[in-house]
């Protein structure tokens, strides 16, 4: 579903990790299992974009990853949201919506382009 | 020092990167599993479905470790450099609140690195950076080694060279060249210069790895024919004197008055590897080799090899060795007593500088080690009475690590300071040296400060900062901060281990100084000793100068010694000058030898002919000299060319030749022909020193230049200032006649000294280093005292309470230095031992273990320690018992 390339939907795992880890510590699973619940399994994590991309927002000091043991008493890692992480949460979450108002705003529209008929 | 290991979290995480995201990644495929199970699936499919989700996880894997590594680099990156800016702030607080022991440490490192850079640049120059060469790796000199006599020159044979040259097999390419003969006169736009001339074989230059940067070099049709024609320039030539016309090539140019036509100039870097040379000409050995005396008889060519490609210089020397055995054998009248060697050019290019450059830099090095002992303890106290702020610190939550770091960045960014500012010096020093325009250093040094000396600058200042800051920033990083600032008093001088450290510093400063100082003593001793041994004739006021004759205008023996006559009367009777003297070399320069033999004597005690010290003089040279006659008579104006040839011994001669008996009136043959006429002694003469480097007087011969010895160096002696007759004398030349130069004009004076110039300045700097040694030492006494005395001020006055005297109060202080001084002096014995044997070739005519000087050494050390420790102990008896107490 997220096709690794495409920076739009690339955009979208990040914002939807960012908000999956802004609860409190989450293993990379859990992040998985959260989207696809949230989302009523609309969206479906490919398992080999999450991972990458959990470690690009690493890097860019927006999460932060700590070894922690699970539920069940296996060792993990648990991810939280930086304080540079939770600016960019708000900042993308607001950016969303502008961007998922205007698509709406143009699908609905009953006007068409200049020039166009 | 990175985010490693700095707190839970980074030890946890600092498993490799691949290990990591593999376990996390098998975490979550685990957990798929259990999910699809759950939902009805066997464990097989299950694992396949999970596995499917992840799709390619050799890929996912990889790039999930590049991008943890790369997170980890730059957070360590991050770390260190903050942690970096902070000891920043932080050591520029420290050196804020104490400007003055910033001010000091800083000139002490400066003259200590700086010392020793500039030492380094002279020593990169001289003995580690490339000859101006193709491959100078490869390259040796070969040269003759004498079982006996004065051994001034390691020339060669014209047989010699030609044996070598046929039979060797380790070289490539064997050039010859012969640079030692008299000067040329060189007309350019109507000016006369003299020049200095070489001729070499055509594969002289190919073998040294050179072709000309204009015209070609010779080759072997150059020197068949029977005059050479043909001549190459030195680049300062071909720029001073033809202004670098780039037209030079084919012009004809007049060397001593006969037409040469110029095929190449040398590069600009080029220098030759024996004596330095302005103009070259081909050097052919044929007509040489078809004189039966001198094919063999004269030693004049220098020989220079390229080691041929996977031959080794020990290769190389073992066979010259052998073929040197080998001649000897073959021509036992001509080469015993003569053998061959093969050297490294390098080496036998530095030649005499290398030990003395070597035993500078050493005491260089040991001054910066007292400089470092010096500055740790003093850093130690240092650190001592910041002690709270390190205890505040650590209990504030830095790790010890981190405290210790910190001093460490102080130590460093002050020796890096004192680096930056030790260039300086350096460079004021090279300057100087190189301005002083010492004849002691090899011609191909130019000396500088490149940047190669920069590097070992800051190295060595980098290395500094550690050595030195290592012990305090460690005692730092130990220290228990509750112990510390439970701890009220106030000038409790931390533990008794800190109190041994510094003691130990100190001693070691002591050590290190006293090993320098008697390295200075002894060369010291030593050159007082060289220049205030009689040198066996009168300096006084005189003026010295060459005429280089060319064979054009005085092609013999008899015009030349008209010249000689006419211009002595000349110059004699100019208003101001006394006397007038001829000779071919002046004394303690005499550059030339010749084998003796006595006719008739009894047959020399050991195998090999003795080579003597030979000079051309003329009737007045003795008495304008001072030169005293011993027995029989001086050379008079008869003593021509068609009479009995005779000569005058040097009293040393009369030793070695007649010991116990009279030489007058002996026989004498001179050089290698057994048909030659031989000479009569007529006269014994006083001993001139040979070489100021040697007190003891050599052997010296002398021949009149009326029998055939040319010779144009004139000696005037005058009253006054000798330079003040120089334009009259040019005058009375130019007069005589307008195209002869007067060339190496120089006083006798100037002579003697320029030869002990090259000792001098060894001994000046080390000298300089022994100064700055106890100097600092010194100041390490002190501080050391001062810092105890202060320290148990309080017991002091406790035990003048109690009714100590003074005295014993002072004897308190005295015993525990006393103490160190002695552990000190004890190493510092073994360091005397090691430099005496360093300087053992340095030094003349005194043991290399010379008491005298190491007593003057330990004299100096004791003094300037006992000052050093008197203000201490002078404030320790004046503790008052009631300020103390309260």
């Amino acid at each position: 579903m997220f096709a690794e390339k495409h920076a739009f939907l690339q955009g979208t795992l990040e914002l939807l990790i960012l908000k999956a880890v802004s609860w409190g510590p989450v293993h990379g699973y859990g992040i998985a299992r959260w989207i696809e619940t949230t989302t009523d399994d609309v969206l479906r994590v490919e398992d080999g974009s999450l991972y990458p991309a959990l470690y690009r927002l690493s890097r860019k000091g927006w999460i932060k990853g700590e070894w922690g043991v699970s539920e069940n008493n296996r060792r993990a890692k648990y991810y939280t949201l930086t304080p540079k992480g939770r600016a960019q949460l708000t900042e993308q979450v607001s950016g969303w919506h502008r961007l998922a108002m205007a698509v709406t705003h143009a699908v609905n529209s009953r006007h068409a382009p200049a020039g166009a008929g | 020092m990175n985010g490693k290991g700095r707190s839970v979290k980074g030890r946890l995480f600092s498993g490799k990167p691949e290990r990591e995201v593999g376990e996390e990644l098998e975490f979550h495929i685990e957990e798929r599993v259990r999910e699809f199970m759950a939902a009805g699936m066997d464990a097989e499919s299950a694992r396949r479905a999970a596995l499917e989700r992840i799709g390619d996880l050799e890929r996912v894997r990889n790039e999930c470790s590049e991008l943890l590594e790369a997170e980890r680099r730059s957070l360590a990156r991050r770390d260190w450099f903050g942690d970096l800016l902070q000891d920043l702030r932080f050591t520029l607080r420290a050196a804020r609140r104490a400007p003055l022991f910033t001010l000091v440490a800083v000139i002490t490192l400066a003259l200590g690195i700086g010392a020793n850079s500039a030492v380094f640049g002279v020593v990169k120059s001289v003995l580690l950076d490339a000859l101006p060469y193709g491959e100078p790796d490869r390259l040796v000199r070969v040269s003759a080694t004498f079982d006996s006599g004065p051994a001034l020159t390691g020339a060669l044979s014209a047989g010699t060279v030609h044996d070598i040259q046929e039979r060797q097999r380790s070289f490539s390419a064997v050039g010859a060249s012969s640079s030692g003969g008299p000067d040329a006169v060189l007309n350019a736009d109507d000016v006369a210069t003299t020049v200095r001339l070489a001729h070499v074989s055509p594969d002289f230059f190919r073998a040294l790895g050179v072709s000309p940067v204009l015209g070609r070099g010779f080759d072997e049709a150059d020197t068949a024919t029977d005059t050479s024609q043909v001549a190459i320039l030195s680049h300062a030539v071909w720029q001073q004197h033809f202004a670098g016309d780039r037209n030079i090539l084919g012009r004809t140019i007049q060397l001593n008055g006969l037409a040469r036509t110029v095929v190449g100039v040398l590069p600009r870097d080029f220098i030759h590897p024996v004596r330095r040379s302005d103009v070259y000409m081909p050097l052919n050995l044929a007509p040489v080799l078809q004189d039966p005396v001198s094919a063999r008889g004269s030693h004049f060519i220098e020989v220079v090899g390229r080691l041929d490609r996977g031959v080794a210089l020990e290769a190389a020397h073992a066979e010259m060795v052998a073929l040197g055995a080998d001649l000897s054998a073959e021509h036992p009248r001509e080469n015993r007593g003569i053998g061959l060697q093969a050297q490294r050019l390098h080496t036998t290019m530095a030649g005499e500088t290398r030990t003395p450059l070597l035993v500078l830099m050493a005491s260089a090095g040991l001054v910066l080690l007292i400089t470092c002992a010096n500055l740790a303890a003093a850093l130690l106290s240092r650190t001592i009475a910041r002690r709270k702020e390190f205890a505040v610190r650590v209990s504030l939550g830095a790790g010890r690590g981190r405290v210790t770091r910190q001093l460490l960045s102080e130590s460093v960014l002050l020796a890096a300071v004192g680096g930056a500012a030790g260039l300086l010096v350096a460079h004021l020093g090279v300057a100087a040296l190189s301005g002083a325009n010492i004849e002691a250093l090899p011609d191909y040094a130019e000396l500088s400060l490149d940047g190669g000396a920069v590097v070992f600058t800051f190295a060595l200042a980098l290395l500094t900062g550690v050595l030195f800051g290592l012990s305090p920033a460690l005692t730092a990083g130990r220290a228990e901060p509750q112990a510390v600032l439970r701890d009220e008093s106030p000038g409790s001088s931390g533990s008794r281990g800190s109190s041994r450290t510094r003691g130990i510093l100190v001693a070691a400063q002591v050590a290190l100084c006293l090993s320098v100082l008697a390295g200075a003593g002894l060369l010291t001793r030593s050159l007082l000793l060289m220049a205030s041994q009689p040198l066996g004739f009168e300096v006084g006021e005189a003026l010295s100068f060459n005429v280089p004759l060319s064979n054009a205008s005085h092609p013999d023996a008899s015009s030349r010694i008209l010249f000689n006559d006419e211009m002595s009367e000349r110059i004699g009777s100019l208003p101001g000058v006394t006397a007038v003297a001829v000779t071919n070399f002046l004394p303690t320069r005499v550059q030339n030898s010749n084998s003796v033999n006595v006719v008739d004597g009894p047959p020399s005690t050991d195998d090999a002919t003795p080579f003597i010290l030979t000079t051309g003089v003329s009737e007045d040279y003795f008495s304008t000299l001072g030169i005293p006659l011993v027995a029989g008579r001086l050379f008079t104006t008869a003593d021509e060319i068609n009479a009995q040839p005779v000569a005058v011994v040097s009293q040393a001669m009369a030793r070695h030749f007649w010991p116990g008996g009279d030489p007058v009136g002996a026989r004498i043959r001179v050089g290698p022909n057994p048909e030659s006429t031989p000479l009569e002694v007529i006269g014994v003469v006083g001993d001139v020193r040979s070489s100021l480097a040697e007190t003891e007087p050599q052997p010296m011969l002398y021949m009149s230049l009326r029998q055939g010895w040319w010779g144009n160096r004139f000696i005037v002696r005058t009253a006054g200032d000798p330079l003040d007759h120089v334009n009259a004398i040019r005058a009375e030349l130019a007069a005589y006649d307008p195209t002869l130069p007067m060339a190496q004009v120089t006083t006798l004076r100037d002579v003697v000294d320029e030869a002990l110039a090259a000792r001098r300045l060894p001994m000046l700097l080390m000298l300089s280093f022994g100064g700055l040694a106890l100097v600092l030492v010194c100041v390490g006494i002190y501080a050391m005292f001062a810092n105890m005395a202060l320290a148990r001020e309080r017991e002091f006055g406790v035990r003048m309470a109690l009714g100590s005297s003074r005295g014993a109060v002072a004897t308190l202080v005295l015993r525990q230095g006393a103490l160190w001084m002695a552990v000190g002096l004890g190493a510092g014995a073994l360091g005397v031992i090691g430099v005496g044997r360093a300087l053992e070739s340095l030094v003349f005519g005194i043991a290399p273990l010379d008491p005298l000087s190491i007593l003057a050494a330990v004299g100096a050390l004791i003094v300037c320690a006992a000052l050093a420790l008197a203000v201490p102990v002078v404030r320790a008896t004046r503790a008052d018992p009631v300020v103390s107490m309260r």
